[in-house]
């Protein structure tokens, strides 16, 4: 159904898009290299492609009159979260673009900033791509080729924004978003309590303070077993 | 500012990176050394590899160095960079302030310098407030919780895209190192702090009220605008300076003088008409009474402008000059007083009147001025206007001043009217204080503006009286 297929599709540009915004937030800083900058363009590649995929299905399911209310509805709230998808995009594209120019990586003009950030993105830029890995074919000087094509590629997505909106007419106000104000934490809990458990409980006491509660459990615990130890030799003897 | 972090990261002359072991992951560019390895868990987990820091000491050394500056400065300067957000704590990551001693900082991520001036959309804000509330479960601070609800009110057609948005960027990073997720999420966190600030932070972002006035018109920067200033202060070198160890000789002067007369310094007699009641205190120094008191005689002989001022003092030395033969003085003097001060219509009227009384060679009543003056006044009243007799006036004014004052301080009448003149009696006071007339508080205005309702207005003024 052109629905599911829509639907399919935002999702896995919302899923490129998170990821190229995690990618953005490290250029610059002590992690950037010229994999990163290729990851950056693959992933936006992707993106672009999946964009205007979606756009054209929804534009065709927006455009045709004989909709039923509550698809149209439906379609309208998929349109919404769309646009604001690819402003988030357009965004990132252009930050990457200014940080890019501004931080080059072959000839330091100025050095990077030591952020802390010391580990490689290749994990992220594959989930974008939905692959198992990423091949790094980058030359030495792929940030600056790459700079101009980012302003054509940035060009092109502002257009595209602009052209759908005077193809579709949905008014933003008009649409209810379905989800409620703390829906992230229903289905987020359960999906993300397992893996997610070992970091909240890491994250809570603050992240760069030492966990004193793992440290009390580490030590009770090593006194149960000294204890039991004890036990077994009074025991033997 | 962004120069500043930039040239702190050049590895030969940047600021000494430090090495923070943390207790399960080290992170690297972390502040100096807050050495926190527990023992039991680096043998369990085993040491990641260390993450380099900078100790807010190190900062401020770093900065005295490379500027030349105090250490005051390069602390305030140190402070400001870490408001905007450049360096962020690391222990109390909610405190954005420099301090000199040992706790570590770490550098923003370009993305989220200030310098740029990328508006923080309310979007960008929402997703991090719902990736927050997952987090952490749903245990948001109070501010974060407010601005959430506001958010999803007010941006309630994207909602979906928020949470969609959220969880996807949780999800991407968790593909990165537990380190590296540490960081990336402190540096998200010192860029909301910075651009949504908690209540009780000052905005560092805002601006203040507009100064536009200054910056738009700003002149051009050209030799004539040069020329100019180097008039301006030019002219400003050569002004009269008086010293001030010579003001203040005269200001002690005057207030020594003037003292004894000041009636809240000194008491004023009889008694003070505020706290008692008694209106003799104003009768006596009515403008026209016929017996001046003591001090106010005594004031005449101060300047010559006190004893002008006084209607009752100018009277006695008109009195005087009659008898000397040069009142005309003081009538000239009086007329272009009332030539300045009166209306316009009567302007050329009376500059006439003036000029055939005093000025005019054989009048009635001829005033003594110099020839250059009298040229001036002449030529000024081809176009008379209110200030033409001017420079006569001052000339006459001189003239007394320097003649006839000295002479009337020393002249019989004055001294006379100095043995006539009133002490007044200090009321005496009563031996028991509270058979004193009770006070009234004065009228209220509600009475004088209605004067047509004395019957209801009497009564609350009787009660307002017995108060």
């Amino acid at each position: 159904m052109a629905r599911e297929e829509c639907k399919a599709l935002l999702d896995a540009l919302n899923k490129t898009t998170a990821c190229y915004h995690h990618l953005v937030l490290t250029v610059g800083g002590s992690a950037d290299t010229q994999d990163l900058r290729e990851e950056l363009q693959k992933t936006r590649q992707k993106a672009r492609e999946l964009a205007v995929a979606t756009g054209a299905r929804l534009t065709v399911a927006l455009r045709d009159r004989g909709l039923a209310t509550e698809e149209r509805a439906e379609f309208e709230r998929l349109w919404v979260a769309f646009s604001g998808c690819l402003d988030l995009l357009e965004a990132d594209m252009q930050r990457s673009l200014t940080l890019g120019a501004a931080f080059p990586l072959h000839a330091p003009r100025r050095p990077l900033v030591r952020t802390g950030v010391a580990g490689g993105s290749s994990a992220v830029a594959a989930r974008a791509l939905s692959a198992r890995s990423l091949r790094h074919e980058a030359e030495g000087d792929f940030d600056v080729a790459d700079l101009p094509e980012l302003e054509r590629e940035v060009l092109q997505v502002g257009k595209m924004i602009d052209d759908m909106e005077m193809k579709v007419n949905v008014p933003r106000w008009s649409v209810q978003a379905r989800q409620a104000a703390g829906a992230e934490l229903l289905s987020g809990a359960s999906a993300g309590a397992s893996s997610a458990g070992g970091i909240s409980v890491q994250e809570r006491p603050g992240p760069c303070d030492p966990s004193k509660a793992l440290a009390a459990t580490v030590f009770s615990a090593v006194l149960l077993v000294a204890v039991a130890l004890a036990l077994c030799v009074a025991k033997l003897s | 500012m962004e120069r500043v972090i930039v040239s702190m990261q050049d590895p030969d002359q940047g600021v000494k990176m430090r090495s923070q072991r943390l207790l399960i992951t080290a992170i690297p560019h972390a502040v100096a050394g807050e050495t926190r390895g527990h023992p039991g868990g680096a043998g369990r987990r085993g040491l990641r590899p260390l993450r380099l820091s900078r100790a807010g000491r190190d900062v401020v050394e770093w900065l005295v160095q490379k500027f030349c500056i105090s250490e005051e400065e390069a602390l305030h300067l140190g402070t400001l960079l870490a408001q905007h957000g450049y360096i962020y704590p690391l222990h109390e990551s909610r405190d954005l302030t420099l301090r000199p001693d040992e706790t570590p900082y770490r550098f923003q991520t370009p993305y989220f310098w200030t310098s740029t001036l990328w508006p923080a959309a309310e979007l960008d804000y929402a997703i991090y407030l719902a990736k927050k509330n997952i987090q952490k479960q749903g245990a948001l601070v109070d501010y974060e919780k407010e601005h959430y609800t506001q958010l999803h009110k007010k941006i309630n057609h994207a909602w979906d895209l928020v949470v969609m948005q959220a969880r996807e960027q949780l999800r991407a990073a968790k593909q990165r190192r537990k380190g590296d997720r540490l960081v990336i999420s402190c540096q998200e966190q010192t860029y909301w702090l910075v651009n949504r600030p908690p209540p009780g932070v000052p905005n560092i972002l805002e601006q203040g009220p507009e100064r536009g006035s200054y910056n738009s018109s700003r002149v051009q920067m050209s030799s004539d605008f040069y020329k100019c200033e180097i008039e301006r202060f030019r002219k400003a070198l050569g002004r009269n300076r008086v010293k001030s160890s010579v003001c203040l000789e005269a200001y002690l002067k005057f207030s020594s003088q003037h003292g004894p007369h000041d009636p809240i310094l000194s008491g004023c007699l009889p008694s003070n008409p505020w706290i008692t009641d008694d209106v003799t205190y104003w009768a006596m120094n009515a403008p026209k009474v016929a017996a001046p008191t003591k001090l106010r005689v005594e004031r005449w002989s101060f300047s010559f402008r006190e004893l002008l001022d006084d209607p009752v003092g100018r009277g006695h030395f008109m009195d005087f000059l009659q008898k000397e033969f040069s009142a005309e003085n003081l009538s000239f003097w009086e007329a272009c007083e009332e030539l300045r001060f009166g209306g316009q219509a009567q302007v050329p009227a009376l500059v006439d009147a003036v000029y055939q009384q005093f000025l005019a060679p054989g009048a009635a009543r001829w005033v003594n001025i110099d020839s250059r003056t009298m040229e001036w006044t002449l030529e000024g009243m081809r176009q008379p206007h209110r200030y033409v007799l001017d420079a006569a006036q001052l000339h006459i004014y001189m003239l007394m001043k320097k003649d006839s004052y000295p002479r009337f301080l020393k002249s019989d009448i004055y001294k006379g009217l100095l043995e006539e003149a009133v002490i007044p009696l200090e009321t005496k006071r009563r031996a028991f204080p509270f058979l004193r007339k009770p006070l009234h508080s004065s009228p209220s205005p509600v009475l004088q503006s209605t004067p047509e309702e004395p019957a209801v207005t009497s009564t609350p003024a009787g009660g307002n009286g017995k108060q």
